[in-house]
C-alpha cells in the first residue's frame, strides 16, 4: 500500500531512469525517443489519476499524500504529457540533446510532485531545488545566439537569490518555533505572528514560490526567460511550473492565515502591483512570448486574490484558476509552437493570416486568448470571477475593482493577438498541416476550455474538498 | 415574486437553439453556402418561434415568473441556473427573436467568410437571449459578456468605415463598463450574507443605504455604457457605422437594450434606495442625451450616423422613463426598448440594402433615391416616420407614456426632451426629403428594386411596428403585469 501512496513519484522516477539511458546513446534516435517519452508520460498521467484518492503519510510525516497534493500531481503529469506532445520537432535544441530535454523535464516534474506533497520545511526546500536545477539546465539548452545564455544566467541568479530569501525566512520560522514540521508550526503561528519575526519569516519563505509564480518583486526573469528559452521549455515553465508554485503558495500562506490584517495586506499590495505592472507593460510588447510573460505576471496577481482570502472558497478558486491557467496558457503556447515550427521567437505580427493558414489553430488561439482575457464562456472567465468573488467575500472591494479594471486593460493586448490572427492577411504563407494527434489535442483543449468553464461544479467541489487538508 | 415552473424547458430550448446551430456550422464546409444559411435560419427561426410562444403564452392573470427553470449549478458559490419570463422581459425576448430572424435573412447575400459570420452572430444572440431570461447574476453577467465580445470580431472582419478603430473602441468601452459591473455584483453578493447570485432572493435583502448607493452607481455607469447613456455613448455611432448591416441591427436593436434592461432588472430592482438617490442624475443624463442626439444627428450627412445619433436620443427616452420610477415611465421605457429595437433594425436593414448596391450612404449623393428604388426607400421612410413618433406606430405610444411621466416628475427636463424631439422630427423629415425626393443621381439609375424575398425581413419588421402601434394594449397590458409588483417592491 505504501508503494501506491508514492505511486506517481515512483513512476516518474523510473521514467527519468529510462530517459537517462536514452541520453547515453552515441547516435540519437529522435523519433523513437519522442514517441516513447510521450506515451510513457501519458501513462504517467493515468497513474497520477489512478492515485488521485490516495491518503496517507510517508517518511516520518514529512511527506503527506492527500487530495490536495494528488490533484496537483495529476495536473503536473498532464502538463508534462502535453509538453511532450508538442515536442515532436525540437528545432531549437540540438539533436544529441533531445534525450536530455526529456530527462530534465521529467526530473523537474518529479521534483515538483514531491514539492506539492512536502509538509516539512527541509523537504520543501530539497524538492524545490530538484525542480529548479532541472530548469536551470533546460533554459540555456537552446542553440544559436547568446540570448539563451543571458536568459539562463538571469534565471539562475534570480532563482538563487529568491532561494536565499526563502532559506532566510525558513530559518526565522524554525528559530522561532523549533520545528520544521508544518503541522507543528501552524498551531504556534498565531502567537508568533504578533511579532515582526513571524510575519517577515512567512513572507520571505514565500519568496521562492513567488519567484516561480513570477509575482512582483521576483518577476524580473520572466520576460527574458520566456523569450530566450526554447519554446517547449517555456511552455513547461509557463504551465506546469506555475501550478506547482500555486500549490506551495497556498500551503505556506496558510501559515500566515491567522495573522489577519498585516499579512493579507502585504499580499494585497503584491497582488495589485503584479497585475497592474504585468498588464501595463504587456501592452507595448511586440514579441508574443514576452507579452505572455508579462501576462503571466498579471495572472500571478489574480491568483493571489484567492490566496489572500484565506477561506475555503478562496483556496478552492485559486486551485481552479491554477488548473484553468494550465489549460488555457498551454493552448496559446501550443499554437505558438505550431506556428513557429522552426523554433524561432514569434512576433505577434507574425501570426498574420493564421486564419487562412489553419482555421483550427486560429480557433484554438482565439479561445485560449479569450480565456486568458477572462471572456465567457471560458474556464478563464469562471476562474477569475470565482477569485474575485472570494476576495470580495472578505471585503476587499478596492482590490476587486482594481482587478476588474485590469481585466479591461489586458483585453487590449489580447485583442491585438486576435486582430493579427484573424484579420491581417498573411503574405502567401503556406498552410499549416496538423498531424492527427495535434488535431485531436486542439479539439480536446477547446472542449475543455469551454466545457469546464460552463460546468465548473465538478472541479470546484473537488478543489473544495482538497483544501480542507491545507487550511 | 411567484414562480411557476415550466412543464417543458422552452427557455432552455430558445437559448440552446443558436448554440446547436453554431455547433453544426462548425462542421460544415465554407463552400456549402446554402446549407450554412439554412442552418442559421432554422436555428434563429426556432428561437423566434419560441419567443413568440412565450410572449403569447404568458398568462397575464397569473402574473409572476413563468416558464421557470431552476437548477443548482455551483453549490460552493451559490450559483443557480435560473431562467424565467415575466411581463418586462417577454417583449425583449420577442424583440431578440424578431431581430435575429430578420437579421439572418438580411445577411442572406453575404459572400465573405459566411460560415464564421453566422457562427459569431449566433454566439452573440445566445448571449442576448441569456441576459433577458436569467435571474441569476452570475449567468446574467456571463451572457452579458458573451453578447458583447463577438462584436469585436464581427465589426473587424465584416465591417466598413474605420472599422479597426471602431471595433477596438467599442470593445474597450464596453469592457470598461464590465469592469465596474463586476465589483457591483460581487458587493451585493457578499454583503447580502446569503452568498447567492439568485436575484429574486437578493431582492428580499435590505442592503444598507451606502451599499445601495455605491452599487447602483457602479452598475448604472457600467450598464449605461452599453445603453448609450450620454456621455458614455461615443462608441455607439462609430460602432454602428462600422458594423455590417445585421450586426448594426442586432447591436442598436437589441444589444443597447441589454444595458437599459440591466439597469432596470439588476440595479433598480436590487438597490431601490440607490436608485432614489441617483434618479436625478439619471434623468439629467438621459435628457441631455435626448437633446444631444437630436442636434448632433442633424449635422450628419452619412445615413448611418444619422441613425446612430437618433439611437442615442431614443435610448435617452428609455433612460428618462427609467429615471421617473413611475408606472407610466417604466411601462413606456420597456415599450420603447421594444419599439426602438424593431425600428432601428428596420432603419439599418433598409440602409444596408441601399449601401450594398450603391456603396454610399451620403444623403446628398443619394438624392432622389425613391424614384430609383421606391420599395427600398419606403422601408427607410417608414422607419423614419416611426422614429419621428408618428401615431399608428409602436414608438408613438412608448414615447408618449415616457414623456407624460417625465413631465410629471421632472418638468423642465421633460419639456426640454419634448421640444428637442419635435425639432428632431421636423429635421428628420428634411433628411427624408433630401435623400429620397430630390433629383435622382444618374449613377444609380440602373439598380433594381428589392425582390420580394429580400424585402421579407423588412416587411416582418414593419408588420410588428404597425401591429403594436395599432394595438398597444397588447404590449402595455403585458408589461404592466410585472411593473406593478416591481414598483410595489421598491
Amino acid at each position: 500500500m505504501t508503494m501506491l501512496l508514492f505511486g506517481p513519484e515512483l513512476y516518474f522516477f523510473c521514467l527519468a531512469l529510462v530517459l537517462f539511458f536514452f541520453s547515453l546513446r552515441r547516435t540519437p534516435k529522435v523519433k523513437t525517443d519522442h514517441t516513447v517519452a510521450t506515451v510513457l508520460a501519458g501513462v504517467g498521467f493515468l497513474v497520477a489519476l489512478a492515485c488521485l484518492f490516495q491518503k496517507g503519510d510517508l517518511f516520518f510525516q514529512a511527506y503527506r499524500v492527500d487530495l490536495f497534493s494528488q490533484i496537483f500531481k495529476a495536473a503536473l503529469a498532464l502538463g508534462l504529457f502535453l509538453v511532450f506532445m508538442i515536442s515532436r520537432n525540437l528545432p531549437a535544441i540540438e539533436e544529441r540533446l533531445h534525450a536530455e530535454f526529456y530527462l530534465f523535464l521529467t526530473t523537474c516534474t518529479l521534483g515538483m510532485m514531491m514539492l506539492v506533497s512536502s509538509v516539512e520545511l527541509l523537504t520543501i526546500y530539497v524538492s524545490l531545488e530538484l525542480s529548479s536545477y532541472s530548469l536551470y539546465i533546460l533554459v540555456p539548452l537552446r542553440k544559436g545566439d547568446d540570448i539563451d545564455v543571458e536568459a539562463g544566467i538571469k534565471y539562475l541568479f534570480i532563482g538563487a537569490v529568491s532561494s536565499g530569501f526563502m532559506l532566510f525566512g525558513l530559518s526565522y520560522i524554525f528559530g522561532a518555533t523549533h520545528s520544521t514540521y508544518l503541522a507543528d508550526i501552524i498551531p504556534r503561528m498565531p502567537q508568533l505572528l504578533a511579532s515582526p519575526i513571524g510575519l517577515v519569516g512567512v513572507l520571505l519563505a514565500l519568496a521562492g514560490f513567488f519567484f516561480k509564480l513570477s509575482v512582483f518583486p521576483f518577476h524580473f526573469w520572466a520576460p527574458d526567460v520566456y523569450q530566450g528559452g526554447a519554446n517547449q521549455v517555456v511552455t513547461f515553465i509557463a504551465t506546469a511550473s506555475k501550478a506547482a508554485a500555486v500549490a506551495l503558495v497556498l500551503r505556506l500562506a496558510a501559515l500566515g492565515a491567522s495573522a489577519g490584517y498585516d499579512f493579507a495586506q502585504a499580499l494585497v499590495i503584491l497582488s495589485i502591483i503584479s497585475m497592474t505592472l504585468g498588464n501595463l507593460v504587456a501592452i507595448v510588447q511586440k514579441d508574443f512570448k514576452r507579452m505572455l510573460a508579462y501576462s503571466s505576471i498579471a495572472h500571478a496577481g489574480y491568483v493571489l486574490m484567492g490566496v489572500l482570502a484565506f477561506t475555503e472558497v478562496g483556496y478552492a478558486s485559486a486551485i481552479y484558476y491554477a488548473l484553468a491557467y494550465l489549460i488555457m496558457n498551454f493552448t496559446v503556447f501550443m499554437v505558438l509552437n505550431e506556428v513557429a515550427r522552426d523554433g524561432r521567437d514569434l512576433k505577434i505580427a507574425e501570426l498574420a493570416g493564421l486564419y487562412h493558414r489553419s482555421p483550427l489553430l486560429s480557433m484554438s488561439l482565439i479561445l485560449g486568448i479569450f480565456a486568458l482575457a477572462g471572456v465567457p464562456p471560458s474556464i478563464g472567465f469562471t476562474g477569475k470571477l470565482l477569485l474575485f468573488t472570494s476576495a470580495m467575500n472578505q471585503g476587499y472591494f478596492l482590490l476587486v475593482l482594481i482587478g476588474a479594471v485590469n481585466g479591461t486593460i489586458s483585453l487590449y493586448y489580447y485583442l491585438k493577438v486576435v486582430y493579427a490572427a484573424y484579420f491581417v492577411p498573411g503574405q502567401g504563407l503556406p498552410t499549416i498541416e496538423l498531424s492527427w494527434p495535434s488535431r485531436f489535442l486542439n479539439y480536446a483543449l477547446c472542449a475543455s476550455i469551454i466545457g469546464f468553464g460552463v460546468f465548473p461544479n465538478f472541479i470546484v467541489e473537488l478543489a473544495r474538498s482538497a483544501v480542507k487538508a491545507v487550511l | 415574486m411567484t414562480e411557476h415552473l415550466a412543464n417543458f424547458p422552452y427557455l432552455t430550448c430558445m437559448l440552446l437553439s443558436p448554440v446547436v446551430g453554431l455547433t453544426i456550422l462548425l462542421f460544415l464546409k465554407e463552400e456549402w453556402g446554402l446549407a450554412i444559411r439554412m442552418v442559421s435560419l432554422v436555428a434563429a427561426g426556432i428561437s423566434f418561434a419560441l419567443s413568440i410562444f412565450t410572449f403569447v403564452g404568458y398568462d397575464k392573470t397569473l402574473g409572476g415568473l413563468q416558464f421557470v427553470e431552476k437548477y443548482e449549478w455551483v453549490k460552493a458559490f451559490g450559483i443557480t441556473y435560473f431562467v424565467g419570463v415575466e411581463g418586462m422581459n417577454a417583449p425583449l425576448l420577442l424583440l431578440t427573436g424578431i431581430v435575429i430572424f430578420t437579421g439572418v435573412l438580411t445577411m442572406w447575400e453575404l459572400q465573405e467568410r459566411v460560415k464564421e459570420y453566422f457562427i459569431f452572430q449566433l454566439a452573440l444572440v445566445t448571449g442576448v437571449f441569456g441576459v433577458f431570461m436569467s435571474y441569476d447574476m452570475f449567468f446574467f453577467f456571463l451572457f452579458y459578456e458573451i453578447a458583447v465580445v463577438p462584436m469585436y470580431v464581427l465589426i473587424l472582419i465584416w465591417g466598413s468605415t474605420r472599422k479597426i478603430y471602431a471595433a477596438m473602441k467599442l470593445t474597450l468601452y464596453l469592457m470598461a463598463g464590465s469592469g465596474l459591473i463586476i465589483p457591483g455584483i460581487l458587493l451585493l453578493y457578499s454583503s447580502s450574507g446569503l452568498y447567492t447570485f439568485d436575484m429574486v432572493r437578493l431582492h428580499a435583502v435590505q442592503f444598507s443605504p451606502w451599499i445601495q448607493k455605491l452599487t447602483f452607481v457602479l452598475m448604472y455607469l457600467g450598464f449605461g455604457v452599453l445603453a448609450g447613456v450620454w456621455p458614455f455613448h461615443t462608441w455607439s455611432p462609430v460602432g454602428h457605422v462600422a458594423a455590417p448591416t445585421a450586426v448594426s441591427m442586432l447591436h442598436a436593436g437589441v444589444l443597447m437594450k441589454l444595458g437599459s434592461f440591466a439597469i432596470l432588472r439588476v440595479a433598480m430592482y436590487l438597490c431601490p434606495q440607490g436608485f432614489q438617490y441617483w434618479a436625478h442624475l439619471m434623468a439629467l443624463l438621459a435628457a441631455t442625451g435626448i437633446v444631444y442626439g437630436v442636434f448632433v444627428g442633424l449635422a450628419q450627412t452619412d445615413l448611418k450616423y444619422v441613425i446612430g445619433y437618433s439611437s442615442v436620443s431614443h435610448m435617452g427616452i428609455v433612460g428618462l422613463g427609467l429615471a421617473t420610477g413611475t408606472l407610466d415611465g417604466l411601462n413606456g421605457a420597456v415599450f420603447q426598448m421594444f419599439a426602438h429595437g424593431v425600428m432601428t433594425a428596420l432603419f439599418f436593414s433598409a440602409v444596408g440594402f441601399i449601401y450594398d448596391r450603391t456603396h454610399t450612404r451620403d444623403i446628398h449623393e443619394l438624392g432622389g433615391f425613391s424614384k430609383i428604388m421606391p420599395v427600398a426607400s419606403a422601408f427607410f421612410i417608414t422607419a423614419a416616420l416611426c422614429g419621428a413618433g408618428v401615431p399608428g406606430m409602436a414608438s408613438f405610444w412608448a414615447e408618449l407614456l415616457v414623456l407624460i411621466a417625465a413631465v410629471k416628475v421632472f418638468p423642465i427636463r421633460g419639456l426640454f426632451a419634448i421640444a428637442s424631439l419635435v425639432i428632431g422630427a421636423l429635421f428628420a423629415l428634411r433628411v427624408v426629403q433630401n435623400t429620397f425626393f430630390n433629383e435622382p443621381n444618374p449613377k444609380f439609375i440602373h439598380f433594381e428594386d428589392v425582390s420580394p424575398f429580400l424585402g421579407l425581413p423588412r416587411m416582418i419588421l414593419i408588420g410588428f411596428l404597425i401591429f403594436f402601434g395599432l394595438f398597444p394594449q397588447v404590449m402595455v397590458g403585458l408589461i404592466k403585469t410585472s411593473i406593478v409588483p416591481f414598483i410595489q417592491g421598491m
